[in-house]
């Protein structure tokens, strides 16, 4: 894809003998929502901030409509950016902080106070012109940095967790206004966050992050149904890994054994899998059914804790030799009545839906 | 609290007696010289007899007194400016920098203020006799700057480090060069740093007396040094109205400080 609005090509950053970002490359497109998710020191932040200008690769280049970004200092980038902590400039007011890149651009009076309204309209601050940053909530000071931030129209904005310092309530509700944000400009947005379910919201693709290099780019139902590697499959969603081994290969497919003798085929697998490899079986939570009683040659346990949430159940299985089992059942499930701790029950589960990923240390010698 | 002033019990009178004793240790010197510059006595006599303007009126009348009070005013209005800005260049490179030996350098800049100030004002008389410097504006600057600097670069340091370097950022990536960025976001932003760096650096300047004693000639006086040179020479309650006149102009400035701080706060 040469001609991607941005783009990203083998991006690594070191600090001396530290690496923090290894072999990052990615195209996006125009008008995309893109989100860096990842666990912190994961490289994501490092790579938002070589696309910012504050930070040089060591390697690589990012092209911005095929023209290099590297050689152009942060003040020329033209770049909007939202931090993780609150930036607005104290000694300003609202309105001077949102007209403070038109000043800097020697914009006409005029149209700076135009283009200063229509941003706060944007995003919902009407009015609130002459407000000191310090008289604000923290919300209502990262809408007001959205707006600085988008004032000048840039073709990309960044966002370095921008959310992280809002409760729960606050962060969804101006999640919600994003989202309306990006549908209305239609800018490219470059979003970095921990936190999947903001990711998975969010989102047009997300890029998971995972010690300096992007494990899987996708779309978030992408990302859930058929994670890559290991570290995805834990990051995005709840699951169950089950220790295994590889018995046979078949293709992508292969046949694992599972604590207590039990044999599943037909398992998709990543990574090289040779029998007598070492395999995290994973299994979704709501991808598992359960039928009361055991049944010989099936993957079964104690029911140990039972917990209601409403739409769904949420029950803990332990199994003699294997981790506890999560299991989400939909509410009014055949088999919920007369399920009580302690109940013996066998679990479900169709081996498509599951994915074995091999432990790289033992695939090499068998 | 854990030092609650209310559960101190039979310590309270003793505190608050020791406090008193302090604060009057402290105030009484001041008030006594005031006393004594509205005195009529020539002879500097406690309490005294009578009450006159008399040695304000001859304060006025000489023109040598009021020459040292612009000459002060005139280098410690150079110092504040140098100080300031050296300052602040300074207290950026040592927040910011990332370099060999940084922490070596911070101390390196406070010395002058565990140093003795006699050996400093030694030290840099030799060196001014040697570049031809001795006795003139320029040299009495840089000894008054090197003593006001640490004041400056704590105060605007404390400051910087107190100002999230993100802000900046974001002035960067609203398309400002990093110099206006600085300019024009970070300065206003630590300038309660600043104007505490401002009032320390005039103060440190306008009442030295061991730097400006061997940085004068007989042209080029500060205020302390006329007074210290007319103690010398004899003992006249102009002294104390000289006196009473610096004290004043510094808890003005004080004051003014002290304003500007709360005002900030609120």
């Amino acid at each position: 894809m040469t001609d991607a609005f941005l783009s990203i090509r083998g991006i690594r950053k070191a600090y001396g003998a530290v690496t923090a970002v290894k072999n990052v490359s990615m195209d996006i497109a125009e008008g995309e929502f893109m989100t860096f998710l990842g666990p912190s020191g994961s490289g994501k932040s490092t790579t938002l901030y070589i696309l910012a200008g504050f930070q040089d690769p060591t390697e690589g280049d990012i092209l911005i409509r095929g023209k290099s970004l590297l050689s152009t200092p942060a003040h020329k980038r033209n770049i909007g950016m939202v931090f993780q902590r609150y930036t607005l400039f104290p000694h300003l007011t609202v309105g001077e902080n949102v007209a403070f890149p038109l000043r800097i651009r020697r914009r006409p009076k005029s149209e700076i106070i135009e283009r200063v309204r229509a941003a706060l309209k944007l995003v919902r601050l009407e009015g609130l012109e002459d407000r000191k940053p310090a008289n604000m909530s923290g919300g209502q000071q990262q809408r007001v940095a959205l707006a600085r931030a988008l004032v000048y129209n840039p073709p990309v904005l960044l966002m370095d967790e921008p959310l992280s310092a809002l409760d729960k309530k606050l962060r969804e509700e101006i999640q919600f206004e994003i989202r309306r944000i990006h549908q209305e400009t239609g800018v490219t947005i470059l979003y970095v966050t921990h936190d999947q379910e903001e990711a998975l919201r969010l989102s047009d693709r997300i890029a998971v992050f995972s010690q300096g290099e992007i494990d899987q780019i996708g779309t978030g139902k992408e990302l859930y149904a058929n994670p890559a590697t290991l570290f995805v499959a834990g990051f995005i969603g709840d699951s169950n890994f089950i220790d295994a081994e590889v018995i046979a290969v078949d293709g992508a497919n292969a046949k694992l054994a599972l604590p207590g003798g039990v044999q599943v085929a037909g398992v998709p697998v990543h990574g090289t899998a040779r029998p007598g490899a070492k395999t995290s079986l994973m299994l979704r939570p709501e991808r598992i059914d359960i039928e009361l009683g055991t049944r010989p040659g099936h993957l079964s346990g104690t029911v140990a804790d039972i917990t209601f949430l409403g739409n769904n159940i949420h029950l803990v299985v332990a199994h003699e030799r294997a981790k506890p089992i999560s299991v989400r059942l939909p509410f009014g499930h055949s088999a919920l009545d007369g399920l009580t701790s302690g109940t013996k029950v066998t679990l479900h589960f169709n081996p498509e839906s599951a994915h074995g990923f091999v432990d790289a240390s033992t695939s090499g010698n068998g | 609290m854990l030092l609650d002033f209310d559960k101190l019990g039979a310590l309270k009178p003793f505190l608050v007696g020791l406090t008193a004793i302090v604060c009057l240790f402290l105030v009484l010197p001041i008030i006594f010289i005031a006393a004594l510059s509205f005195g009529s006595s020539q002879w500097l006599i406690f309490p005294p007899p009578g009450w006159t303007l008399r040695w304000y009126h001859e304060l006025f009348a000489d023109p040598r007194w009021l020459y040292s009070a612009l000459t002060s005013l005139k280098i410690a209005a150079i110092v504040t400016v140098l100080s300031v800005v050296i300052g602040f260049l300074a207290a950026l490179g040592l927040n910011r920098g990332n370099f060999l030996g940084r922490e070596a350098l911070r101390a390196l800049f406070l010395t002058p203020m565990i140093l003795p100030v006699v050996v400093l004002a030694v030290a840099l008389y030799a060196l001014f006799l040697r570049l031809g410097l001795a006795g003139t504006t320029i040299a009495f600057v840089i000894a008054h700057l090197v003593i006001a600097l640490p004041f400056s670069i704590i105060s605007i340091g404390n400051a910087l480090e107190g100002f999230d370097k993100s802000i900046e950022d974001a002035a960067i990536l609203c398309g400002a060069n990093p110099w206006e960025a600085r300019l024009r976001i970070t300065v206003p932003a630590i300038s309660h740093g600043i104007f505490g760096a401002a009032v320390f650096s005039f103060l440190a300047s306008w009442d030295e007396v061991v730097l400006a004693i061997f940085m004068a000639s007989p042209t080029l006086q500060t205020l302390p040094v006329k007074i210290w040179a007319t103690l010398r020479q004899d003992l006249t309650p102009v002294i104390a109205a000289a006196s009473t006149l610096l004290i004043a102009f510094t808890i003005v400035l004080m004051l003014i400080a002290a304003l500007f701080h709360r005002r900030r706060k609120k």
